[in-house]
């Protein structure tokens, strides 16, 4: 029996896979309207504190960061989840990857371009932000190569650019596909990005090392920028900032939360261009694993944190960690739930991990509780810091929530007009995989399918 | 001078190959054009390793020394006290150093992975938008009118869909 | 690459022997540099912007309870660590031991405040409004601060200037004493000592040889120009 896959095969599993890619219904321009508004919003609310002051948000003394930094540091974590899927799967070579790496590259993309935002809007004066960047001007001013915040824009601006090549050389051999099948001006654009790839023999050769060669890059980039942006609060004095864990704990925080997101966005986009045939429950089943060995990673890192503060039980160490649990008793229970009790307990089981509503649930929840988690890293370390004479506490404006919420928003935004001009699904990696499957062979009792493998 | 034959199976462009080197065209002209990629060996073997980790080292070196360049050089050329920490040290000059060495290096992998596949490509070439959909083509690269008759010929007899040309690429 | 290094080290001595907790020196420093003035709703939210505030702590149970004074300020450290955090060299160290705060180059990242143990340095949130004619009052010879720009505490260098520009025309050297910051000039008790510590016979440096000195979170490493002298009686409880 010759189950080779043969040229309508192939046709066929194009125009499902690029099913997203078809003309705009007006459901998606209501969609796309939506996102817009809610950016808007949030374009407004950073007018008000733009021409008002920064009075306008929630920050005081002592707790001089809030809501942005918050949302920043999520972001740059959700920003590791293409670098996860893709980057690492594929160096080890895990082909379950293949129907999910061009959402996560491209959910990294964007997670730090949104990310990259938030150092601007966080300023006290926005309009002379190029004052961070090394320009040569007649007053010799310069930029402090020694703060943490200057490593954050190097390796921010690095991650951006690795992760858009990244990305970009991925989808070359599919914007060739897409270009195939369309005409017109969009042709015209299409071409364009492919570059005049014809998918010869030489181009995938170098194509594969290539995409290995980068996929070993961006990892050591990805670790090392969510360890900067981690060191903007280990370096400090801040008592429950100033800890050696916090690089690898934010790092870990960081594929957590990318995994889930992923897992999240596949859910969707599955439901959304009906690609069951493409996404299935064996794919849920290795990322959901992935998640709990995440989480349980993540978990051990926290414990790791709150035992040696409890044990050594330094005053100001200690009273962080109470104020935090006293006066944000109830979401730190939330991530606790879900973060740690939730993914552990049911990913545990091979029936959670296939069912999709339950993994929805389930990182939806870890996200939530990611992101309280960076809340309650920056907010109770600085209410309580070393004096008590100011000690304080936070509460977000109006400006700041409608902010962090448009994040949210431009996000998807960006996310679905990606998903509507660019193949969503990594076409050709997913074709690779049906033509190596060559045909079946009877091995004792039964048939079974044989599959090709390049080491 | 370019020919294309189109094929709509794997087995087939494979006879297609041997058919043509049987025929005496010689093996580095021929190549395949398909829309996935196959193990090698299958259609065409490979004849020299890529070298675009040049392009990536050198690039990377280079982004190792502007890092230094900025990070302590221009902290040399400007040195302004902040508290009691030197002005240049070996943490904040090691990160800046690494970030654009990594930086540089991907930018650099981009440059040698389009220099060694040929892009950007603007001209035309043999080329048909069938092998989007799944079809293999099977591409000789021919010198003159000669060779080009010889390969024509070849890729007819062992069973082409269709053939093309440069100017027929569309 | 050497530290530059001054005759001049500027330090401070408070004696809380002497200090009443009256809060003069607050409001001299608010009047000599141009600190805006923060309404009720303000101060509620945590965003006062007193670059000097006097401590208020209570010891013991009642009836025996007694207030203990600190007056907090930038203590100017050695080992500053709100100068390398900032990303734009607003925050630098002076080779005259002071800690500089450049206000046009602030971009209010306000990672210093953070960094900062002490909680002195203050954002400007809003735009500073003098309702008239109290703007008649602003010295000219302090910068007014526009929003989104950190401040703190200078040791009044405007008049570190001024006295140093005056000695270079009359020809003649710095005298100790000469150089009196606000809150120093104010204070009722002359609890505040300003001077140069460098020189080993001024008034502050005798007084910061007294085995009552402390500094402030010493064990932190950062090396405060500001001494402390131990007093008012609270260390012996009862």
């Amino acid at each position: 029996m010759n189950t080779r896959v043969d040229h309508n095969d192939a046709a066929r599993m194009n125009r499902a896979m690029l099913s997203s890619m078809t003309a705009p219904t007006w459901r998606w321009y209501l969609l796309a309207a939506v996102l817009g508004g809610v950016v808007a919003l949030g374009l407004y609310a950073f007018t008000v504190q733009v021409t008002t002051g920064m009075g306008v948000t929630g920050i005081n003394r002592p707790v001089m960061w809030g809501i942005y930094i918050i949302s920043f540091v999520f972001w740059v974590g959700l920003s590791h989840s293409g670098t996860m899927v893709s980057a690492i799967l594929r160096l080890s070579q895990a082909s379950w990857r293949r129907p999910i790496l061009r959402g996560a590259e491209a959910m990294t993309v964007f997670s730090i371009a949104v990310a990259g935002l938030f150092p601007l809007i966080h300023l006290g004066r926005n309009w002379i932000f190029y004052y961070l960047l090394p320009y040569p001007n007649q007053r010799g001013l310069w930029p402090n190569f020694r703060s943490p915040l200057l490593f954050d824009m190097v390796a921010i601006n690095t991650y951006i650019i690795g992760s858009s090549i990244f990305l970009y050389i991925g989808m070359l051999p599919d914007l060739a596909v897409v270009r195939d099948r369309s005409s017109g001006w969009k042709r015209r654009v299409y071409a364009f990005l492919a570059m005049g790839w014809r998918g010869s023999a030489e181009q995938w050769r170098v194509f594969s090392r290539g995409s290995t060669l980068l996929a070993c890059l961006i990892i050591p980039v990805a670790v090392s920028v969510h360890s900067i942006v981690a060191w903007d609060f280990a370096v400090t004095l801040v008592p429950g900032w100033h800890s050696t864990i916090f690089a690898p704990y934010f790092v870990i925080g960081a594929i957590t939360s990318g995994v889930a997101a992923v897992i999240t966005l596949m859910i969707v986009i599955r439901k959304l261009f009906k690609l069951e045939e493409f996404l299935l429950p064996i794919h849920f089943d290795n990322m959901a694993k992935l998640l709990l060995a995440v989480c349980l990673l993540w978990s051990y890192f926290y414990f790791a944190e709150v035992f040696t503060t409890w044990y050594a039980h330094k005053p100001i160490e200690w009273e962080i960690f109470r104020f935090m649990t006293s006066h944000y008793g109830i979401i730190f229970l939330i991530m606790m739930l879900g973060n740690t009790i939730v993914p552990i307990i049911s990913l545990c089981f091979r029936r959670v991990r296939r069912s999709i509503p339950a993994l929805l649930i389930i990182t939806v929840l870890v996200n939530v509780a990611m992101f309280i988690e960076r809340f309650l890293i920056v907010v109770p370390s600085l209410s309580h810091k070393n004096i008590p004479f100011i000690w304080g506490s936070y509460t977000p404006s109006w400006v700041e929530l409608s902010i962090g919420i448009a994040a949210f928003a431009l996000f998807f935004l960006l996310y679905t007009l990606f998903a509507k001009f660019f193949p969503i699904l990594a076409v050709t990696d997913v074709r690779e995989q049906e033509e190596a499957l060559i045909g079946s062979q009877q091995l004792g009792r039964t048939r079974v399918g044989t599959l090709v493998n390049e080491e | 001078m370019e020919i294309l034959g189109i094929y709509k199976t794997l087995d087939s462009a494979a006879t297609a190959v041997d058919q043509l080197i049987a025929d005496g065209v010689a093996e580095e002209r021929i190549t395949s054009l398909s829309s996935v990629p196959y193990p090698e060996g299958v259609l065409i073997r490979e004849r020299r390793r890529p070298a675009f980790y040049l392009s990536t080292l050198a690039f990377g070196a280079f982004g190792a020394l502007s890092g230094f360049a900025l990070a302590a050089g221009t902290a040399w050329l400007y040195p302004l006290r902040t508290g009691d920490k030197p002005i240049i040290s070996i943490f904040p000059v090691g990160l800046i150093t690494y970030e654009l060495m990594m930086l540089f290096a991907i930018i650099g992998t981009l440059i040698g992975l389009f220099w060694t596949m040929g892009l950007p490509e603007f001209n035309r070439r043999a080329y048909t938008d069938e092998i989007g959909d799944g079809a293999i083509g099977i591409l000789v690269m021919t010198g003159d009118d000669e060779e080009l008759v010889r390969a024509r010929e070849s890729l007819l007899s062992s069973g082409a869909e269709r053939l093309c040309t440069e100017e027929e690429a569309g | 690459m050497s530290k530059e290094t001054s005759d001049f080290h500027w330090g401070m001595v408070i004696d809380l022997d002497r200090c009443t907790g009256c809060g003069a020196c607050v409001t001299a420093c608010q009047a000599e540099n141009n600190i805006p003035i923060i309404k009720q709703d303000g101060i509620a939210k945590g965003r006062n912007l007193h670059w000097l505030r006097i401590e208020r702590y209570w010891d013991g149970e009642f009836p025996h309870v007694r207030a203990r004074f600190l007056p907090m300020l930038c203590q100017q450290c050695d080992d500053a660590p709100c100068e390398p955090v900032c990303p734009v060299y607003a925050s630098y160290h002076n080779p005259e031991g002071l800690n500089g705060q450049v206000y046009n180059r602030c971009v209010g990242t306000r990672y210093c405040a953070n960094n900062c143990p002490y909680a002195v340095r203050v954002f400007n949130f809003f735009n500073p409004d003098w309702p008239k004619p109290l703007e008649q009052q602003l010295s000219p010879d302090v910068t007014v601060r526009s929003r989104g720009v950190m401040e703190k505490c200078s040791f009044c260098i405007q008049r570190i200037r001024r006295a140093k520009e005056v000695v270079r025309l009359e020809n003649r050297e710095l005298a100790d004493g000469e150089i009196v910051p606000a809150c120093a000039q104010t204070c009722p008790p002359q609890a505040i000592a300003f001077g140069n510590l460098n020189d080993p016979d001024s008034h502050v440096s005798r007084l910061a040889r007294s085995p009552r000195r402390f500094r402030l979170f010493e064990d932190l490493g950062t090396e405060p120009s500001v001494i402390y002298l131990k007093g008012g009686g609270h260390e012996h409880p009862g």
